[in-house]
């Protein structure tokens, strides 16, 4: 009995702090959480275990597999190797010549180079007939002593051809290349004589013949190479070596003479290849260094010969420095894979836990236990945040620790073995330590949404479906970031992920030289940690949400679902058909970009250009909404506002448009000087330009710049979709989003942030004077003085104090005027904002407190008139 | 105690448009007494005992507990009851001891005061042996107790049963039903929603009959048996629901 008065005693406690946050509970959550976590054996080693042990046997892995299976040897095949020059020699008794390689040794091993020479007549013979693969073996050790004499009992591999079955290939390919020669030597012939005669008719069907025998030749040879086992043939043309001498003797002799004749005299050599094949590719690759530094020491010879200066041949004279240092070379392998790494990390580090505190909690009906509790919710969901976040960090540190150890011992390691080795240095500890700083935002980012998708999903197979968008985006983001021209912009600061990976990525490239970037950390920090507080609130409403929270997995028929939505209409439309005519506008939008492509060849582009503009605001905008409130409402006057306003409210649309004008203006004007936004697309410059031009009439002019835009655009935002979104009875919400979807359907970032501005103002006009039209007059206003500004109509002077005009001859505002817009602009807005606050309250007095607030008048009927009908049963029921 | 008046509580359907869980339900309970809600499933218990929890909020009327209303003060109600049911679960990865520790904490009880109480209530129960026991290997029985321990922690003046013996074994369902009993002879107030008629003519000191969202009838079981002049409450319960269903039809 003592304790029981205790506990009241307490309660009565609880009553008067019951706005207060007790971080004894939230740690209280948060340390069971955590010892949840760890002793759960997943998680243990989803987020240590992996992750430490992981990278060092990968690494162990790869270097075993680098060392134990080198390079495999490609195979190249020369034939007629006797004609090449003796001096400088391309090759030697083992193949091309070390020298001629860059890697020496490291090359060489990588290419069987099979040389056909006339000291080997067997080979030669042996071109049409089939060799039994037992009389190879030991021609084949015969002929290997020349080419590789190291290791002449050298096996074959499964699969792998000998040198003659390698030979007689090369000569039926070769045969094959002189054929295609000819036949496109006919074509070409008869395609010159076709045109000479201008007498095509007769000789079509013959072209025709020789094109597709010549597609036939062709189709051969690539199929010739790709059975023939090797993956470069070299064609040294016979007489190729006497040729060369020939020219470089006449050059001495008599320059003049020669210089005409070389093309004719020195027949080309003819190295295929097949650029399809990567191991054609890489064998090509080795091939062509050889060859061309072999041509280098070719030419210098016949320089000496002819006594020429040997400058001649680098007559630009180029040179290249490097000055990469060691660091930065790896800084920049660092600089991709750490942002990545990190962002990626964070996710998978939050998702997991966050789907068991989440979703697992809710199957294991233990969420029920919790909520009954005495804790708050706001207590809850921030332990479950906290304890969300402590993995997410765990994992993203210890993946990249153990990574970025794991890649320093590996490059030690193979350091001998690689021909261009990346030493793997760790970045400085700056880097690192911004690294941890920028992990704290991006993942209390990830764990709040996270923890949000979780305590929305029904089950933990419902939470797991929430992963792959969610990485799909963070992904899509992160690899933008990575691609080395997008560099860090004012607007990028403040986009999330986006951010916290371009700041990481430019510190990591250039540690040493990174003060123009901290700049931008004060804005990453603060847009990082603002969306990860909207997050948050998001999982704290969804706690507050018994919907959401107390959700059952129910069969969906589509069927159904659709008839019960034109079934049960109400006065205004409900939230999520709201959100749908948003992302049906957009939609609409998205695809008019593509098709709507104003052909402005014919007739007046400017006509074509403004006559576009309305079909779209009609058909894009207010079509969807107005057939959306047709179909889906009850009460169009509900859902439209389409009530008779008051005078003073028609006057403070028209007053806000007039001072918001320069504000927005001159705001915009400095945003696009500092750079925060791009320069306007060309598309928005046409249109700029249009109404600069002024000559159309004005009552065109304000007919498709204001008159339109006002109707289309509030019938839709501040209509259907404020009406939808403000039922729920969170006001200042829903003018917020429909402001963001206002803004985000204008697509230019400029006039999006403008829009979305703007949309505040108007969303607060509707919702303060239950009417569109008040909004429609500010639009209206807004756009007409907008298209005269830029009209340039010249209505107002210019006096110094007020006004003034820029280089471009715009009128500018200055800063007395500018005060003067933002003051009357606040009083009009307080007075509109404590009007909104007073009708609430007043609507909310006298009211039981119930579940989701009645907002409009008009539901106010409907659900009076349900309420008289249920008593009504009642009464009816009871009678009986 | 426990007061309910002119209760409604409606919630989105897909079907029909608006499903009305509670209609215009009200009824009292006194402290030392065991209300009995019997209903068939679906009839509205869990709606209203999880309103009078706090997790769910009423579309309209009143619900207050110990004087303390429900969606004015819900973590004063949470604080002075006690709420259990079959949905309620225990988790898997922590021990009995620390499960009702946990939850004492989070009922903010001082810690020495704390450690006598899970003695008390661990003797009581006869929960010794599963003392250290984690959740997931505990047998049905075992969940049930820790459960009933985490309900009774605070000693709170109300408790809220929620069909506690609903799929138990026979055993563990009379152990259930003799501490609930127990309860009630401590001077709790309990409400205890069941669809067994045995249970609520062993324990219940008052019943009311709820379906399809409305209380039917309400009294002592001889007041019942009085009124509508049946003996037995089975065939009474049925009756009454079949009259409910009838008029629902008819309404329609």
């Amino acid at each position: 009995m003592k304790s029981r008065i205790e506990c009241q005693s307490r309660g009565r406690k609880i009553e008067e702090d019951r706005n207060r946050m007790s971080w004894k509970n939230i740690k209280l959550v948060f340390l069971r959480e955590v010892r949840d976590q760890l002793r759960d054996r997943r998680t243990l080693f989803m987020i240590t275990i992996l992750p430490v042990l992981l990278y060092p046997m990968l690494g162990l892995g790869i270097v075993e597999m680098m060392l134990t299976f080198s390079e495999q040897q490609r195979v190249v095949v020369i034939l007629n190797a006797d004609d090449l020059p003796a001096d400088p020699a391309l090759l030697d008794e083992n193949g091309i010549r070390k020298s001629w390689f860059e890697g020496g040794e490291f090359d060489t091993a990588k290419l069987r180079v099979l040389a056909e020479r006339a000291e080997n007549p067997s080979l030669a013979e042996t071109t049409e007939t089939d060799i039994a693969v037992s009389i190879v073996d030991s021609e084949e050790l015969t002929d290997e002593n020349r080419i590789s004499e190291k290791k002449p009992s050298r096996k074959l591999r499964r699969g792998e051809k000998t040198d003659a079955e390698l030979f007689s290939a090369a000569y039926v390919l070769a045969d094959q290349l002189e054929q295609l020669k000819e036949i496109t030597k006919k074509t070409q012939g008869t395609a010159a004589t076709e045109s000479k005669n201008a007498a095509p008719s007769i000789d079509i069907t013959e072209t025709e013949t020789k094109v597709a025998e010549l597609a036939t030749a062709q189709d051969q040879i690539s199929q010739q190479f790709g059975d023939s086992g090797f993956q470069v043939l070299i064609i040294i043309p016979k007489g190729y070596g006497q040729a060369m001498e020939a020219m470089q003797n006449e050059i001495r002799t008599s320059p003049d003479a020669a210089a005409g004749m070389v093309a004719t005299r020195v027949p080309p050599i003819l190295v295929v290849r097949n650029s399809a094949d990567d191991k054609s590719m890489v064998a090509f690759g080795r091939v062509q260094k050889a060859l061309n530094s072999w041509e280098d020491s070719l030419r210098k010879r016949s320089f000496e010969k002819a006594s020429l200066p040997l400058e001649l041949q680098h007559p630009a004279r180029l040179s290249w420095i490097e000055v990469a240092q060691q660091e930065q070379v790896s800084a920049s392998v660092w600089s991709k894979l750490f942002p990545a790494l990190l962002v990626i990390m964070a996710l998978t580090g939050a998702f997991y836990p966050a789907i068991d505190l989440g979703a697992g909690e809710k199957e294991r009906g233990t969420m029920e236990t919790l909520l009954i509790s005495p804790a708050k919710r706001v207590e809850l969901v921030l332990g479950k945040f906290l304890t969300i976040m402590l993995f997410s960090i765990a994992t993203a540190v210890l993946n990249l620790m153990s990574m970025g150890l794991t890649g320093q011992q590996m490059a030690a390691v193979m350091g001998a073995g690689v021909t261009n080795t990346v030493s793997l240095e760790f970045p400085g500890v700056s880097p690192l330590m911004w690294m941890v700083i920028l992990l704290i935002p991006l993942s209390a980012l990830f764990s709040a949404l996270c923890l949000a998708l979780a305590t929305f999903a029904r089950s933990t197979k419902e939470g797991q479906y929430y992963l792959t968008p969610l990485l799909m985006v963070v992904m899509g983001l992160t690899m933008f970031c990575l691609s080395p021209a997008v560099e860090m912009t004012p607007l990028y600061s403040i986009l999330p992920v986006v951010n916290v990976t371009l700041l990481l990525k430019g510190l990591l490239l250039n540690a040493a030289n990174s003060g123009h970037l901290a700049v931008y950390a004060v804005p990453v920090l603060i847009s990082s940690l603002g969306y990860s507080m909207l997050a948050l609130w998001w999982a704290i409403e969804l706690y507050n949400s018994e919907d959401v929270l107390f959700r059952e997995a129910e069969k969906f028929d589509i069927r159904m679902w659709f008839r019960q939505m034109l079934r049960t209409k109400d006065a205004v439309p409900a939230l999520p058909e709201a959100i749908f005519c948003f992302i049906l506008i957009l939609m609409l939008q998205f695809v008019a970009m593509t098709y709507m492509k104003p052909d402005l060849s014919i007739g007046d582009p400017g006509l074509t250009m403004m006559r576009l503009i309305v079909i779209q605001q009609l058909t894009m905008v207010a079509c969807p909404a107005v057939f959306m409130g047709v179909l889906l409402t009850t009460s169009l006057r509900a859902t439209f506002r389409l009530r008779m306003p008051s005078l003073t409210a028609i006057a403070i649309g028209v007053g806000l448009a007039i001072v918001a004008h320069p504000l927005s203006l001159e705001l915009s004007q400095f945003l696009v000087e500092r750079q925060v936004f791009p320069e306007l697309p060309e598309s928005a410059r046409q249109v700029m330009t249009l109404m600069k031009a002024g000559e159309k009439p004005t009552w065109l002019l304000l007919l498709v710049f204001a008159v339109t835009p006002a109707i289309c655009e509030e019938l839709a935002f501040r209509g259907f979709i404020l009406s939808g979104l403000a039922r729920g009875g969170r006001l200042a919400i829903a003018v917020g989003v429909s402001s963001l979807m206002f803004g985000i359907i204008h697509m230019i970032p400029q006039q999006a942030f403008n829009a979305a501005l703007l949309g505040l103002v108007l969303g607060l006009l509707a919702i303060y004077s239950r009417s569109l039209f008040p909004a429609m007059a500010f639009h209206f206003c807004n756009n007409a003085i907008a298209a005269f500004h830029a009209s340039e109509a010249g209505l107002l002077g210019t006096d110094g104090v007020f006004f003034s005009r820029d280089t471009d001859g715009f009128l500018r505002y200055e800063t007395p005027l500018l005060i003067l817009c933002a003051v009357g602009m606040a009083l009009m807005i307080i007075h509109m904002v404590k009007v909104v606050i007073r009708d609430q309250d007043s609507k909310r007095r006298g009211l039981v407190p119930r579940f989701g607030e009645v907002l409009d008048e008009s539901i106010d009927t409907t659900l009076s008139a349900r309420t008289l009908e249920s008593i009504a049963t009642a009464s009816k029921t009871q009678s009986r | 105690m426990i007061r309910v008046q002119n209760l409604f509580k409606e919630f989105d359907d897909p079907r029909s448009g608006i499903f009305r869980a509670l209609d215009d339900v009200s009824f009292e309970v006194r402290p030392g007494e065991i209300y009995g809600l019997l209903g068939p499933n679906g009839a509205g218990k869990t709606t209203c005992l999880r309103i009078l929890s706090t997790v769910l909020r009423p579309t309209r009327g009143l619900a207050e507990v110990d004087g303390i209303n429900v969606v004015r003060n819900p973590e004063g109600v949470r604080s002075r009851i006690g709420f259990m049911s079959c949905n309620t679960g225990i988790y898997d990865r922590m021990t009995a001891w620390e499960m009702v520790e946990y939850n004492g904490r989070l009922y903010g009880i001082p810690e020495e005061k704390l450690q006598a109480r899970i003695k008390e209530i661990f003797e009581v129960l006869q929960m010794n042996d599963i003392r250290d026991r984690l959740g997931g290997k505990m047998s049905t029985g075992m969940k049930q107790k820790v459960s009933i321990a985490r309900t009774i922690i605070h000693d709170p003046p109300v408790i809220i049963f929620d069909e506690p013996t609903s799929g138990l074994d026979v055993l563990v369902a009379r152990a259930v039903l003799k501490a609930v009993a127990t309860l009630r002879d401590q001077g709790k107030c309990i409400i205890f929603s069941t669809h067994i008629m045995r249970e609520v003519e062993k324990l219940c000191d008052r019943i009311g009959i709820i379906h399809r969202g409305r209380i039917l009838a309400e009294g002592t079981l001889p007041e019942l048996a009085e009124k509508y002049k049946q003996p037995d409450v089975e065939e009474l319960f049925f009756e009454l629901i079949e009259r409910r269903d009838d008029e629902v039809i008819g309404a329609r």
